[in-house]
């Protein structure tokens, strides 16, 4: 009897299911005709972030999705870690996703000298990825040996973000636009003095030793990425003594804290335990609403010289694998998520500040507080900012984990700044010569 | 695989006596039986397909490409014994990751060993609910190489975690478990004796299979259950413990998981297994023909542990079946 009922269930189950299936099918083909002939496509398309990012780009695939019924695409997303070590694999097997979120940089290069990535432009010719009116210095950053091999999902800048509260309790002033590296300590030291609790966050080399270079007028790699762009250790040692006296005042935290922080939602800043925190501005968001009431601001990175030292990054990229049989239809989401202005009601500027003027223009009205003081953050850094540096070698990974591994060992104690400083050079140019 | 072709050899030794094989008549009957060994085959290709296609040739491409350099995505180019001489001569972190994880396989192996073999001999002693304990016990090792785990860990010895919370409640300093390079392999190492459940049910068989008259007739005698546990549990448990000690020495130099998830090798490289570096060398710098070179560094390092292990058997094994 119960087997009856069972099958009967099943069997009407079905029937509704491919009754609203084909419906859907034909509404869609009504809605696009040009589309009707085309067979049904499935794009794989991967991208790295955190939840809420995940999240946001799934809504953004299924507004996409809607528009083009045709075209299917299929998510595959992870956490930064492990992310490039995935798609190293699939590149191994031939098998790279049709849409990649790439990084500018080490893996872009990386990528580049494989002759793994599509060539753009021939879809930015044909208008199928409309780029009208996008300053040349963001297009430039998705370029390679004359190729285009990425289209910027959004512009990104280093940020200075302050706790204001914390600064207001100890009664100093926030910092300016134009503060130097001594009152960036002067200031730091204050705030433990007067409150117990650190005065800054420890910086992360990688991307902060290279900004400190280029204050002071010098590069991480030379032009054709053969060697160190600077020739002094004196530098890098300035670097290190600057840390490791803050960590031994017990102005900023070790490396003993430092590792236990995961993610963003996690930072010091965001508890109000330390009043300074250096990262990019597309996380001003996610810090924000982390840190719940507490005011925090953004001003460019302390130096003299910030203006040169300052830049704009794609904040990340979107790219199509050679390998990909879709090419087309992968331009059109590419395309989509440049100019639609849904994507960034969605995501707001958590894969940065959009490329395209008009985007940016029709988002003002309805900003959240945040994305508005990332957008006027990223206008300041327009005016008072060099171009970004995109010499660096397919090994730089490598390198900048040197970089990081040195940095703990100074932090630690287990080296001197000086002996630091002469280390990173020596690894850095035996890796370089295995080029 | 290696303990098994040992163990065969090794079983040799032992029974020198063998049963010489016939020498198989040729013929028509051979023809015939092949005919009907096909069915044979066929039930059993699936295994003979997965041994070839995913075992063999694996391991066999994988020591062709540790003689190249080869990126993941272009084509493997031919460098004869480059990656060996770098990995000797150049590379400092081979060596620093070396040096961890013989320290990390050295340490952490006999404390498993002996925790399981204590636990066993407590199990041994129980009689009622074994079954619970044996199971409650068991339950780390069969989560045992798992993220959760590490995950757990991670949260356990971290400075907000429980061990300090607790630290504190009692009056004792905290420390920075995972943050001090002094400190944080010992984390990993208390986490891989905690996994014991799989040696300690070897052992408990092991004990099980002593006969209880040995201890009747000895108590008869006069021995205490410490002198019966020297002369009596250990010899007998000789050949269980050769066993687990090949299987974890293995185990303890391929160990990935922890490394990995709770540490990430740092901090400054203090717990960087071999496993994890080999890993980065391939997927994070792309320079799988490196990484091939490193495998089988480590596995004819394993081999050599192997072998010395039964070379030096003989003088502490004792098997039941030579006494009589």
């Amino acid at each position: 009897m119960k087997k009856w009922l069972l099958f009967i269930v099943t069997l009407i189950f079905g029937l509704v299911l491919t009754a609203c299936s084909s419906g859907g099918e034909e509404a869609a083909g009504e809605q696009n005709e040009q589309e009707e002939n085309g067979d049904q496509v499935t794009l794989r398309m991967s991208w790295w972030g955190s939840q809420s990012r995940h999240d946001q780009t799934q809504e953004i695939i299924k507004k996409f999705e809607d528009e083009y019924p045709n075209i299917n695409i299929q998510a595959e997303f992870t956490g930064f870690d492990g992310y490039f070590e995935k798609m190293a694999a699939s590149a191994a097997g031939n098998n790279l996703p049709d849409i990649m979120q790439q990084n500018f940089g080490e893996y872009l290069n990386q990528y580049a000298d494989k002759d793994l990535l599509a060539d753009l432009t021939e879809f930015v010719d044909s208008g199928a990825i409309d780029v009208e009116g996008v300053s040349d210095t963001i297009m430039e950053s998705g370029k390679k040996n004359g190729k285009l091999l990425g289209i910027p999902t959004g512009t990104n800048a280093l940020t200075a973000f302050y706790n204001k509260d914390m600064l207001e309790e100890v009664g100093v002033e926030a910092p300016s636009e134009d503060w130097t590296w001594e009152q960036y300590k002067e200031l730091a030291k204050q705030v433990h003095e007067e409150t117990g609790k650190f005065g800054t966050r420890l910086m992360e080399p990688k991307n902060l030793f290279e900004y400190y270079l280029r204050e002071k007028g010098y590069k991480l790699f030379n032009e054709d990425g053969t060697a160190l762009g600077y020739d002094d250790d004196k530098l890098l040692e300035d670097y290190f003594k600057m840390n490791l006296d803050m960590v031994e005042a017990g102005v900023a935290p070790g490396y003993d804290v430092i590792q236990q922080i995961k993610g963003v939602e996690d930072e010091l800043i965001v508890h109000g335990e330390a009043p300074f925190d250096f990262r990019w501005s597309n996380q001003a968001t996610a810090l924000a609403s982390a840190a719940g009431d507490k005011q925090i601001e953004m001003t460019l990175l302390p130096g003299e010289n910030n203006e040169q030292g300052m830049y704009l990054k794609p904040a990340m990229l979107w790219s199509i694998s050679e390998n990909s049989k879709h090419k087309e239809e992968a331009a059109k989401f590419i395309n989509f998520f440049t100019n639609n202005i849904e994507v960034y009601k969605i995501g707001g500027s958590d894969r940065g500040v959009p490329i395209k003027a008009e985007i940016r223009e029709q988002m003002q009205a309805d900003l959240s507080e945040t994305d508005k003081k990332v957008f006027e953050y990223i206008e300041l850094v327009t005016e008072n900012s060099s171009p970004i540096d995109s010499n660096f070698p397919p090994a730089s990974s490598e390198i900048l984990a040197k970089l990081e591994q040195v940095d703990e060992q100074v932090m630690y104690g287990q080296l001197t700044p000086k002996e630091g400083a002469k280390e990173f050079r020596s690894m850095a140019e035996d890796i370089l010569s295995r080029e | 695989m290696i303990p098994e072709r040992q163990e065969q050899e090794h079983e040799h030794d032992y029974h020198e006596v063998k049963p010489k094989k016939q020498g198989k008549k040729r013929g028509r009957k051979k023809i015939e039986s092949d005919v009907n060994n096909v069915a044979g085959y066929g039930f059993i290709s699936p295994f003979l397909i997965g041994f070839f296609a995913l075992t063999l040739f694996p391991i066999l491409y994988s020591f062709y490409l540790s003689f190249t350099d080869y990126d993941l995505m272009g084509q493997p180019e031919w460098i004869g014994l480059d990656n060996y001489v770098r990995m000797f001569t150049q590379d400092q972190t081979f060596w620093e990751a070396m040096k961890v994880t013989f320290f990390y396989a050295g340490v952490a192996v006999p404390i498993r060993l002996v925790f399981a073999l204590l636990v066993a001999l407590a199990l041994n002693k129980i009689v009622e609910m074994v079954g619970l304990y044996r199971t409650l016990l068991y339950l780390p090792s069969v989560v045992g190489g798992s993220i959760a785990v590490s995950i757990m860990w991670r949260q356990l010895f971290g400075n907000d975690g429980a061990v300090n919370s607790i630290l504190s409640s009692l009056g004792l300093p905290t420390h920075a478990w995972l943050g001090d390079p002094d400190t944080a392999i010992w984390t990993l190492i208390v986490l891989y004796g905690w996994q014991f459940g799989s040696s300690m049910l070897i052992f408990l068989a092991g004990l099980r299979n002593i006969p209880k008259t040995y201890y009747e007739a000895s108590s008869v005698d006069g021995a205490g259950p410490l002198k019966q546990f020297f002369i009596i549990t250990l010899p007998l448990l000789t050949p269980v413990i050769l066993f687990n000690t090949v299987m974890q020495v293995i185990q303890g130099f391929m160990a990935f998981t922890p490394s990995f998830v709770v540490t990430n090798g740092g901090p400054v490289n203090s717990t960087l297994l071999y496993v994890l570096y080999m890993y980065r060398r391939a997927f994070e710098y792309f320079e799988m023909g490196y990484a091939s070179a490193m495998a089988w560094v480590m596995l004819v390092i394993i081999a050599i542990f192997t072998a010395l292990i039964f070379k030096s058997s003989p003088h502490w094994v004792h098997y039941e079946s030579e006494s009589k």
